[in-house]
C-alpha cells in the first residue's frame, strides 16, 4: 500500500512537473508576461492534454521500476527519449487543435527544460521514495542466500544506496561464522528458509549454492516471492550478460564486451 | 539394557529433504531410516529416541504406526540448531533424568547398519565397552570418518577424520556402554556436549578397555545427498520399488528406482531416482534425483537434484 501510494504520488507529481516545465519554457521564450500574440491559456491546455500521453511513454520505458537507478545514463536516455516524444506530441496536438505552428525555439526550450526538470525531480523523488520504502517495517524485505565476497559487496551497495530492496536476513547453505554482514543478521543455513520466508520476505537474491536454484525457486513460487540470481552463481563474471529470446525461448546470453552501439544490432 | 537413539539433528546438509522431516525419518528404500535400527533391537530392550521439539509430532506418529510398545520419544527442549543440547549432552541428560543404571545400547539415528544387533550384542564381554566398526576398505574414504585403531578386537585408539588414516576401520555410531562407564560419559558431556566420538577416547584414557565388533555388511552414514543415493542403490539394486497406489506408465527405469505411495509417473525415463509420495511426473528424464512429496514435474530433464516438497515445474508444450 505504501509503495502504491508513493508510486501514484510520483506519477501525479511528474505530470505537474511536466506541465510546469512547459509553463517555464513559455515564460523564458515569451518573457514574464501573458502575451496576447501567443496566448498562454490554449498553450497550457494543449500541454495538459499531451502530459498524460507523455507519461504513458515514460512508463513504457520502465523508469518507475523498483530496480531502476534514476541516476544512471540509461535512465537519463529514456527520459530524453520520452521528453522528445512529449514535445512532438505537444506540437502535433497544438496543430491539431488550432491549425498553427509556432516558435521552434519554444519547442527546444520545452524539450530541454522538461528533460532537465523531470530528471532532477526523479533523482529527488527516488531518494525520498527509497527512504520511505526502507522505513521500518521495510516494504520490500529481502533475503540474501549465500555468503560470498560478491554478496557482501551487494549488501553494502543496497544499504549504501538505500535501495528499496532492504536486506533483512542472510542464509548460507554451508554455514557462515559471521553473525551479521553490514548489520544484516546471518540467520543460519537453508534449514531456516521456511521460517525466514514466513516473516514477510518479498524478494530473495541468490548469491551462491547453485545446486539449490530449483528449491529456492520453488519456495519463492509457493510464497509469491520475487527471485533474483547473481550471474556469478552460474559462473558468469566480467562479461556482458542479458536475457534474450531465441524463437520465443528465453536464453541467458553472455557475449564479449563490445561497442555499446553494437547492442542495437546483436 | 536400554537402547538410546540420537535423532535430534537438523541435518542441514540434506536440505531440503530435511526441511520438514528429521533425517532418521527419511525413507530409505521405502522404509524410514530409524525403522531399520529399531526393528533389529531385541524386543525386550526398551528404546528411547531422543529428538527435538520440531520433530516431536513426526516421531510420535511414526512410533504409533510402528507399533512397538516399549519405544519412548524423548523431546530435547530445543527449537533450532543454535540451541541444541548436543548429542552427548542429550544422552547424559537422559541418563541423569531417567536414573539409568543399566547398560546402554547407544545408536545414531542417521546410520544404516546392515549387521544383526543380536550378533553384535552376543559378542559383548562383561563390563566392557563394545563398538561396531566397519571396514570401509579404502584409506582415502576413511579420512571422512572417525577411525578406530585396533589390534584384533582390542581397541587401542581413535582418530577423528584423519588426513592420513592409519586404518580402514571406521566407527559406525553403534556402541554398547556398560553401566560402569556412564559416569565417564556424563563427565565428558559436561565439557564436550557435541562430541560423541570423544567419549570413547575418554573411556580409553581412564584405563577402561574397549572391544570392537567388526562387520562387513553394508553400513551407511546418511549425511549427504550422495550418501543417500549410494545407500538407495545398495539396498534397492537394479530394481523398482513401487509403494501402495503408485503407478508407472510408459516409463523406462534403470538402476534403483523407488516410487512413493500414490505417485504417478508416465512417459518418463528414470535412472537412480527416489520419488516420495504423491508426486506426479510426466514426460521427464530424471537421473540421480530425489523428489520430496507432492512434486509435480512435466517435460523437465534433471540430473543430480534434490527437490523440496511441493515443487512444481511444468513445461507446457
Amino acid at each position: 500500500m505504501r509503495y502504491k501510494g508513493l508510486l501514484l504520488l510520483w506519477l501525479l507529481t511528474d505530470l505537474a512537473v511536466f506541465i510546469g516545465s512547459y509553463a517555464l519554457a513559455y515564460f523564458v521564450r515569451v518573457g514574464w508576461i501573458l502575451s496576447t500574440d501567443f496566448p498562454f491559456e490554449p498553450y497550457i491546455t494543449v500541454v495538459a492534454i499531451s502530459a498524460p500521453l507523455w507519461l504513458v511513454v515514460l512508463i513504457t520505458t520502465r523508469t518507475f521500476a523498483l530496480t531502476r537507478s534514476q541516476g544512471s545514463m540509461r535512465n537519463l536516455a529514456y527520459i530524453i527519449y520520452s521528453s522528445a516524444v512529449g514535445t512532438a506530441l505537444f506540437a502535433l496536438g497544438y496543430y491539431f487543435f488550432y491549425g498553427l505552428f509556432f516558435s521552434r525555439m519554444l519547442l527546444l526550450y520545452a524539450l530541454v527544460i522538461s528533460t532537465v526538470t523531470i530528471w532532477i525531480w526523479h533523482l529527488l523523488y527516488s531518494k525520498f521514495q527509497r527512504a520511505m520504502l526502507r522505513k521500518d517495517p521495510p516494504v520490500f524485505p529481502t533475503l540474501i542466500v549465500g555468503v560470498t565476497r560478491e554478496s557482501r559487496e551487494l549488501i553494502k551497495k543496497l544499504n549504501k544506496g538505500s535501495n528499496p530492496l532492504k536486506p533483512v536476513a542472510v542464509l548460507d547453505g554451508r554455514g557462515c561464522k559471521d553473525s551479521d554482514i553490514d548489520g544484516v543478521p546471518v540467520r543460519g543455513k537453508l534449514n531456516k528458509l521456511e521460517d525466514v520466508l514466513n516473516e514477510g520476505i518479498t524478494h530473495l537474491i541468490q548469491c551462491s549454492d547453485l545446486e539449490q536454484v530449483l528449491n529456492l525457486l520453488s519456495a519463492c513460487r509457493q510464497k509469491k516471492i520475487t527471485y533474483m540470481l547473481l550471474p556469478s552463481v552460474l559462473g558468469i563474471v566480467e562479461r556482458d550478460e542479458k536475457v534474450e529470446s531465441l524463437e520465443g525461448q528465453p536464453v541467458t546470453m553472455v557475449g564479449p564486451r563490445e561497442s555499446k552501439l553494437m547492442w542495437f544490432f546483436k | 539394557m536400554h537402547a538410546f537413539i540420537l535423532a535430534g539433528g537438523f541435518a542441514t546438509r540434506l536440505w531440503p529433504l530435511t526441511e520438514k522431516r528429521a533425517k532418521p525419518l527419511l525413507p530409505l528404500a521405502g522404509v524410514p531410516l530409524i525403522e531399520y535400527l529399531v526393528r533389529d533391537i531385541p524386543a525386550d530392550v526398551p528404546v528411547t529416541i531422543s529428538t527435538n521439539a520440531v520433530f516431536q509430532d513426526a516421531f510420535e506418529d511414526w512410533a504409533k504406526s510402528f507399533g512397538r510398545a516399549n519405544v519412548e520419544i524423548l523431546i530435547e527442549d530445543t527449537k533450532s540448531d543454535d540451541h541444541k543440547l548436543g548429542a552427548l549432552g542429550a544422552t547424559a541428560q537422559w541418563i541423569k533424568d531417567a536414573k539409568i543404571d543399566d547398560d546402554v545400547l547407544l545408536l545414531t539415528g542417521d546410520n544404516y547398519c546392515g549387521f544383526s544387533f543380536d550378533a553384535f550384542l552376543a559378542s559383548a564381554c562383561e563390563d566392557t565397552t563394545l563398538i561396531a566398526v566397519h571396514d570401509i576398505g579404502d584409506l582415502s574414504k576413511a579420512s571422512a570418518f572417525g577411525t578406530v585403531i585396533a589390534d584384533g578386537t582390542q581397541v587401542n585408539g581413535f582418530e577423528e577424520k584423519p588426513q592420513k588414516p592409519k586404518t580402514t576401520l571406521v566407527n559406525t555410531g553403534c556402541s554398547l556402554l556398560p553401566k560402569s562407564v556412564l559416569p565417564i560419559l556424563i563427565d565428558h558431556a559436561a565439557e564436550h556436549p557435541d562430541n560423541v566420538g570423544g567419549v570413547f577416547e575418554e573411556i580409553l584414557n581412564r584405563g577402561k578397555a574397549i572391544k570392537c565388533f567388526s562387520f562387513s555388511e553394508p553400513w551407511f552414514d546418511i549425511g549427504s545427498f550422495d550418501a543417500y543415493i549410494e545407500a538407495t542403490k545398495e539396498l534397492v539394486g537394479d530394481s523398482v520399488i513401487e509403494e501402495e497406489g503408485s503407478s508407472l506408465t510408459d516409463t523406462t527405469c534403470s538402476g534403483s528406482v523407488v516410487l512413493g505411495a500414490r505417485s504417478k509417473v508416465s512417459g518418463s525415463d528414470l535412472t537412480d531416482v527416489v520419488i516420495f509420495e504423491d508426486c506426479h511426473i510426466e514426460y521427464c528424464v530424471l537421473s540421480n534425483c530425489v523428489l520430496d512429496k507432492g512434486c509435480q514435474l512435466k517435460g523437465i530433464d534433471l540430473t543430480g537434484k534434490m527437490l523440496r516438497e511441493g515443487t512444481k515445474l511444468i513445461r507446457d508444450e
